[in-house]
Parts: structure tokens; sequence; C-alpha cells
């Protein structure tokens, strides 16, 4: 474990408004966000509330109206391959095999074919795909391409790993063996996560901080901690305290999840 | 398994579809009592068309060899193709990575795309004579905006989240390009190489109308001057089977290079 309070990354007073002029839309409040090391930080919040964008922004892809997001006290400028991100689907390399989409960051990092091939494989084990490495995206299910993406992801080594809702197109059995599978690998490497989900249920399981945000213009409404992201038991959800927390994160989401129908209902 | 079976039923429907075109073919120009229900001079029959086929492989047309007609045919199609797909599928790959390079060739491009180039032909006869350079530069003309325009137009369409990948990846601008944006436009610039085989070959007819000696379109044209309805069908029969054997290749190429055309991942 990291030395207690060393900060990872944070969004400092990053705002974001979409457009120009009146046709604009604020997107995100001013928000001022700490991801300690080693934690996994899940941002859950109604659709629309901005927490793919600040994702985005830590990312790289997207630059803040203002405020900055910073990676060890670094400002965020662009992509960096020390921040592996996995997407919700759509983003494997469909015209590359299995081997070739996870050796991909090796290779744009600098490392030779042969080393980047050694990598990928080790990851394809750790995500339990090593038979279908020769195969091609589209031969795989949702669950074992986002394994792909997961992999493909790590294969860089990154400190940071962001996942914008990588299980939300999944059925709910391979979800569930999938966020087993993401807490071991969590617990294995201790990388840093920002993970974006739409679940309640995921963020308790899986989260060692969840933020819970406002309906749009995004902001925090409330900052948990709950204590089961270290626990191994599938059957953590079924305790007492996991489902008290749970419907404490359901009521604060729903009076959300209301302002933002009433927004939709005002446009 | 299912889908094989499926695939072959329609095999057998394509092929009966063409069978009852044949049959169709052979009922109306074979005489019943004494004579058949079309004229051989308005629609000979297939057996006349095929003696008719024979004779010009032996003896040639107009004093040229049939293989020369199909070879000089084959060779303004296959020079301007090639020429077009080396030039303008690049052209519109830079135009779809590049906002500068589509605003200045997006005009020209555009305006000539409705442009029915065979009203050109004339003016290019004008320009570069009689020769071979004016028939080439037709065909270049009609498939320069389809080629170019669908290549920019697969750049455009690549998915977001998989050029954001492979940047978080750790990739340079050449390695985007060369391992995510071409590959991913691979099946849109393969299907506009197909529409534009079609195109090429209806406009190498177009080019072979005015101002040549040989080739299978000049075949069928000249032929038809002379009422020789047997020629005019062999000529019209070997282009199809041109544009259709060519079609036939670049699916079989397309199958093996972008096998993964249409499918997500």
């Amino acid at each position: 474990m990291a030395p207690a309070g060393e900060i990872k990354a944070r969004f400092d007073a990053v705002s974001k408004r979409f457009g120009t002029g009146p046709e604009s839309v604020l997107a995100l409040e001013p928000i001022s966000l700490e991801i300690p090391k080693n934690a996994f930080v899940c941002l859950v919040g109604p659709s629309g509330c901005g927490k793919s964008t600040l994702l985005n922004i830590l990312a790289g892809f997207e630059t803040p109206t203002s405020g900055v997001a910073l990676m060890d006290e670094v400002p965020v400028v662009g992509p960096d391959p020390r921040r592996g991100v996995v997407f919700q689907q759509g983003a494997l390399f469909t015209w590359m095999t299995v081997q070739d989409n996870v050796a991909f960051g090796p290779l744009a990092t600098g490392k030779s074919p042969a080393e980047a091939v050694r990598i990928a494989d080790h990851y394809l084990e750790m995500v339990g795909l090593t038979s279908f490495s020769r195969r091609y995206p589209y031969e795989l299910s949702g669950g074992m391409q986002q394994r792909v993406g997961i992999a493909r992801a790590l294969a860089n080594d990154p400190q940071l790993l962001l996942m914008d809702e990588p299980f939300a197109a999944l059925d709910a059995q391979t979800r569930e063996l999938l966020q087993e599978e993401i807490k071991r690998i969590w617990q294995d490497t201790r990388k840093t996560v920002l993970w974006i989900t739409h679940s309640i249920e995921e963020a308790l399981f899986l989260a060692t901080d969840i933020v819970v945000m406002t309906a749009r213009p995004g902001r925090i409404k409330a900052r948990l901690s709950p204590q089961f992201a270290l626990n191994r038991d599938p059957a953590v959800v079924a305790s007492t305290e996991f489902v008290r927390m749970k419907a404490e994160i359901f009521g604060m989401l729903r009076d959300e999840a209301l302002a933002a129908q009433r927004q939709e209902a005002a446009i | 398994m299912k889908a094989p079976s499926r695939t072959q039923r329609s095999r057998w429907i394509n092929l009966a579809s063409f069978g009852a075109l044949l049959a169709f073919w052979v009922i109306v120009t074979t005489p019943f009592g004494d004579k058949p229900l079309v004229q051989p001079l308005f629609l000979p029959s297939p057996g006349s068309v095929w003696n008719t086929f024979i004779t010009l492989t032996q003896n040639g047309y107009q004093g040229k060899s049939l293989w020369y007609h199909l070879g000089i045919s084959l060779f303004r199609f296959g020079l301007a193709f090639t020429l077009t797909v080396l030039v303008a599928v690049p052209l519109g790959l830079w135009m779809g990575m590049n906002e500068t390079v589509k605003a200045v060739l997006d005009p020209p491009i555009e305006i000539s795309r409705p442009m029915p180039k065979l009203a050109l032909l004339p003016l290019l006869i004008i320009w570069f004579g009689i020769g071979e350079v004016a028939k080439v530069v037709i065909i270049v003309l009609a498939l320069f905006p389809i080629l170019s325009i669908s290549a920019m137009q697969a750049v455009r369409s690549v998915g977001r989240r998989k050029v954001q990948a492979a940047m978080a990846l750790g990739a340079s601008r050449t390695m985007i390009f060369r391992r995510v944006i071409f590959p991913a436009s691979l099946p849109g610039i393969f299907t506009s190489v197909r529409v534009s085989i079609g195109l090429g070959v209806t406009m190498l007819v177009g080019a072979e109308m005015i101002a040549t000696s040989a080739g299978i379109a000049f075949m069928a044209m000249s032929a038809s001057d002379f009422l020789l309805t047997n020629v005019v069908i062999v000529g019209a029969l070997m282009m199809a089977t041109l544009g259709y054997t060519l079609d036939l290749c670049a699916r079989a190429l397309e199958n093996r290079i972008v096998h993964w055309g249409g499918k997500e991942g």
C-alpha cells in the first residue's frame, strides 16, 4: 500500500461547457476530486451527469473549459500510455487478432515485436484468454471482448486505469463474473482505478471510494468509502452493511434521476 | 449447420434463375412449326450466338483477332482503373485525415461528380486526340469522385473510440494511421472499388463508341451498323462476363483482406 494520503491523480476545479453562446450546455460544474494511489474510485450518477466527460478529461481526450486534471501533479495535456483506458464496447481493433490487439500498446511504446508478444501472452493469460489469442474480436462473446480490452489496457503497465462503463453492455451473469475477475486483478496489481458505472452494486462490490454525482451540470453530491473491495467473497453483496449502503446510494441517485428527468422534460 | 445450407440454397436459386433465363432465350428462338417466336435478326438463338463466338475466335473481327479486341478493352479499363485507385484512394484518405486538404479538393470533386462524363468525350478527343489517352481519361474522370469521396468517408467514419484507444496506448500519428485508420477504412474502400468496376465497364463502352477501331464495345457498335445481331450479342455478353469476372475477383479479394468487414468487436 502507498503511504496514506498519496494522491495519484486529481481534478482541480475542472469544468466543462459544450458549445458556445446561448446554445451551450454546462456539463460539469467546477469539480475538485482526488484519486488516492492504489484506490479503486467509482463514479456513479444519472445519465448525462458528465461522468464520462470527467474520465475523458483525465484520459486527455477532451480539454476542460476551466481548471486542470493532473496525474502525479503534472497537468494532463493529451493521451498518455501511463493511463490505460477501457471503453464500453467498439474500441477493439477488429482487423487484428486478440494477441495483436494486446501487443499494440507495447509495440507503440517501443518494445520489440517479440517482447510485445510475450507481454500480450502474459496479460491474455491473466484474463483467461490464452487459447483465443489467434482469434479475431468478432469471433468472441461480448464478455471476452471486454477481457481483451482490459488486457490491452494492462499491457502498457499503466499507473492509472480509466474504465468507462466497461461492463454496461454485458448480461448480468457475465458481468458478475467479470466483476470478480477485475477485483482479483486489482487486488493483485493494485493499479489506481477510476471506474464509471451505472450500477450501484458494481460500485459497492469493487470500489474503495464511491463518488456520487448530481444531475447535469454535474457536481459531487457525496463521497463514500465502502469496505468490500478487499473482500474476495462474492457473498458480501448479501451482507447487512452492503444492503444498507446500497439503499443509501439508491436514494441519492433516485433524487438525481428525477431531477434529470425534469431537465429533459423542460427541454 | 444452418448457415452453409442457406448459402447452398441461394446457390441453387441463382443457378435456377440463370437456367430459366437461358431456357426463355431458347424457347423464343427455337422454330416451332416454320419459324421461331422472335426473328433471328432481333434475337438469334443461343446456339447460333455460340457459333458466331467460335467463328470470331477463329477469324477475328474487321481484321483484328477477337483477343486483340478483348485485350485492348482490358488494357483501357485496367490502366484507367489502376491509375484511379492509386491516385484517388490515397487522396481520399488524405482528405479524410486533413481538413485543409478536404476544403481544397472537395469543391472540384463534388462539382465534377454529377457531371455526365460521356458528355465530355468530344471535348476530351479535341484535347487528347483520338488515341488511347482520351479513352483512359474519361474512365478516370468517372471513377475518381467515387473512389476519392468513399475513401474520405471511410476515414471519417472510423470509430472515434478506436482512435482514442490507439492514442491512449501510446501510438504515434503514423502508427494510428497505418494500423488503425487505414485498416478500419478498408471495408468502405472495397465497397467503392466494386461499385467502380461496374461503372468503369459502363464507361468503357462509352469510350469505345467514338473514334476507335478496336475493342469489344467497338465490335458490338460497328456490328450493329451492319445488322450483325449475333456479333452484337457476343460483344454484350463478353462485356457482361468481363464485369462479372472482375467483380468476382474483387469480392474474393475483399473476403480475404477485409474478413472483419461489417462485424464489430
